[in-house]
């Protein structure tokens, strides 16, 4: 197989300023994939910065994707803020219960400390190792859990789902202590010399309509963005399942690329947003990338092309979620590799 | 059956459609007072509602808080009719044993599976979240069920459902149970290679799904 001519930072700022490239940016969106790489358990990052850089960094080096991104679960926010999360020895961990169970408690709730609370000290700590050692040559991301998903962390999603329509006062209040979460530790990654990779996976149409996602996501979302436009930090954003009918408010927030879920049409999206933001996606994580063999891996990678692969502003072929932690190695070269066989321009 | 049956549970349906239920408890009430059976009275009023609904949720007029917000009222008016039903009005329901699969917690998509197929007349035993395999099988064992339905959001767990299957088999008695799958990571290639009778996408296709599952079965009795 070619190897790459470029290293990932030279390739995203040529691909950006139009200028020729070897082949396009692809990131399976690596996890907890990353224990595998370096033979360690899933339950070992816990509280350990350092093997969480190590088995990023590792992973990337391996095979060689576009973008690092820090990320063991969707709960470290919430749990800095009072959730508990259960970490069994060697899955993903999981929302054990919601930082309040009685609404009575809601004024409780504080916004977290990035350098105190939970385990952000120690994903900023794999953050600031991971650019350390490789920061030269790729972007080190660190994923942040948007203010609406992170509120249903807070009080559970049904219970959220409920208050939207009861108490919409309430939700407001846990989405804009969630989005002072948020800030400070966006702020905290880009002190690290990072930049935080947006996910919002409550926000998605499988869950809440576009009203709603206009009036309880959309403002604190908007506000976060703003934030980290304003330490000149460009921000790509992922909201999982379906999202047709949110594209438009996911620009007007200020996204500069969008994450497309499997569960979404890429090629409905280069064409409804694509001349105004960056796309990345789409192959199934679980059916594809799991379960698949590589040569499925293949013709998925190379649907995705067809699909977006000349959208106006940039397309980086990446996996429509994280990946489950089990994927196959050989799935996650494939996709590299058929990006690699396509070049630049991208063959047909 | 009289006009003022028909109007009440009308009354019934718009309370569940129309997430309200205050008029939900308060037509169920009426139902009680006036002696109209409440058999009738939850079929054709509180079920028909949340049947409803759930079209609504597959057209994407409704979401996620909608349907809960629905099913909320639909139970509101079944606690009041509940006591009140004719233990030899209705016939014998299936049963369902459902969960979420070992080590995730995400139980929206299985509550909102469970909300329809009560109100599609089916009789469930919800395990509730975390559920390890053997529990599952024990379960469906105990209470005689017609299917196992197992849940999951996330593709770490999904072994567990595998393991539902395979416990069945090593058992020998894998074919008294359908068990069906569902969540996020899951297709219906996944079900196939597990060895599960069928998968589906969303709420409202588990119950076309269970319904079909269990036809044979009424069909020849």
């Amino acid at each position: 197989m070619s190897r790459d001519q470029m290293t990932p930072l030279e390739r995203l700022a040529a691909y950006g300023a139009g200028a020729p490239i070897d082949r396009l940016p692809c990131v399976p969106i690596v996890g907890n994939t990353a224990a595998r790489v370096i033979g360690v358990k899933v339950g070992d990052f816990r509280g350990n910065g350092a093997l969480i850089a190590q088995a990023q960094v590792a992973a990337y080096r391996l095979f060689g994707y576009d973008i690092i991104r820090i990320f063991t679960d969707l709960y470290t926010q919430a749990e800095a803020m009072g959730a508990k999360v259960s970490y069994p020895e060697d899955e993903t961990a999981f929302l054990a219960a919601p930082a309040i169970t009685d609404l009575a408690e809601l004024d409780r709730l504080r916004p977290a400390d990035p350098q105190r609370d939970g385990q952000l000290p120690q994903h900023l700590e794999a953050m600031r190792r991971a650019v350390d050692q490789v920061g030269h040559e790729v972007a080190v991301t660190g994923a942040v859990t948007c203010p609406f998903t992170n509120a249903s962390f807070l009080v559970g999603a049904d219970k959220l789902a409920r208050l939207m329509m009861r108490s919409p006062e309430m939700v407001h209040h846990l989405c804009e202590i969630s989005l002072q979460t948020n800030i400070a530790y966006a702020g905290a990654i880009i002190d690290a010399g990072c930049t935080p990779s947006l996910t919002d996976a409550m926000s998605s149409m499988s869950v809440i309509s576009p009203r709603q996602f206009r009036e309880f996501s959309f403002p604190y979302l908007k506000r976060l963005i703003d934030y980290v436009h304003g330490r000149d930090r460009k921000v790509t954003l992922h909201i999982c399942g379906k999202t047709s009918g949110i594209w438009e408010a996911m620009v007007e927030a200020g996204a500069d690329c969008l994450s497309i879920d499997n569960d979404a049409d890429l090629g409905e999206a280069r064409i409804a947003v694509g001349d105004r933001v960056r796309l990345m996606g789409n192959v199934h994580p679980s059916e594809v990338m799991l379960q698949g063999i590589p040569d499925a891996v293949r013709r998925a990678t190379l649907s995705c092309l067809a699909q977006a692969k000349d959208s106006p502003k940039g397309f980086i072929v990446a996996s429509g979620c994280s990946l489950p932690t089990e994927t196959p190695f050989a799935n996650i070269h494939a996709m590299l590799d058929t990006v690699r066989e396509a070049g630049w321009p991208v063959k047909n | 059956m009289g006009q003022i049956d028909n109007e009440l549970f009308k009354r019934l349906s718009d309370a569940v459609v129309d997430m309200d239920e205050d008029e939900a408890i308060a037509a169920a009430n009426e139902v009680v007072e006036r002696g109209i059976d409440a058999y009738q009275a939850i079929e054709k009023g509180l079920s028909a509602g949340m049947e409803r609904a759930g079209q609504f949720f597959d057209e994407e007029e409704y979401f996620i808080p909608e349907l809960l917000m629905c099913s909320d009222a639909m139970y509101a008016g079944m606690d009041v009719l509940k006591p009140h039903l004719r233990s030899d009005g209705a016939a014998e329901k299936h049963k369902v044993v459902i969960g979420v699969v070992e080590g995730d917690t995400h139980d929206i998509g299985k509550n909102l599976v469970k909300i329809m197929l009560e109100t599609s007349g089916f009789d469930v035993t919800d395990l509730g979240r975390d559920i390890p395999p053997a529990r599952f099988v024990e379960t469906a064992k105990e209470i005689g069920a017609n299917i196992i339905a197992l849940s999951t959001l996330m593709t770490t767990t999904m072994d567990g459902m595998g393991a539902v299957v395979r416990q069945l088999s090593e058992e020998g008695i894998r074919d008294r149970f359908k068990v069906i799958v569902g969540g996020g990571p899951i297709s219906q290639g996944f079900a196939d290679r597990i060895g599960a009778d069928g998968y589906a996408v969303n709420a409202a296709d588990a119950i076309r799904l269970a319904r079909a599952l269990v036809a044979p079965a009424e069909a020849a009795a």
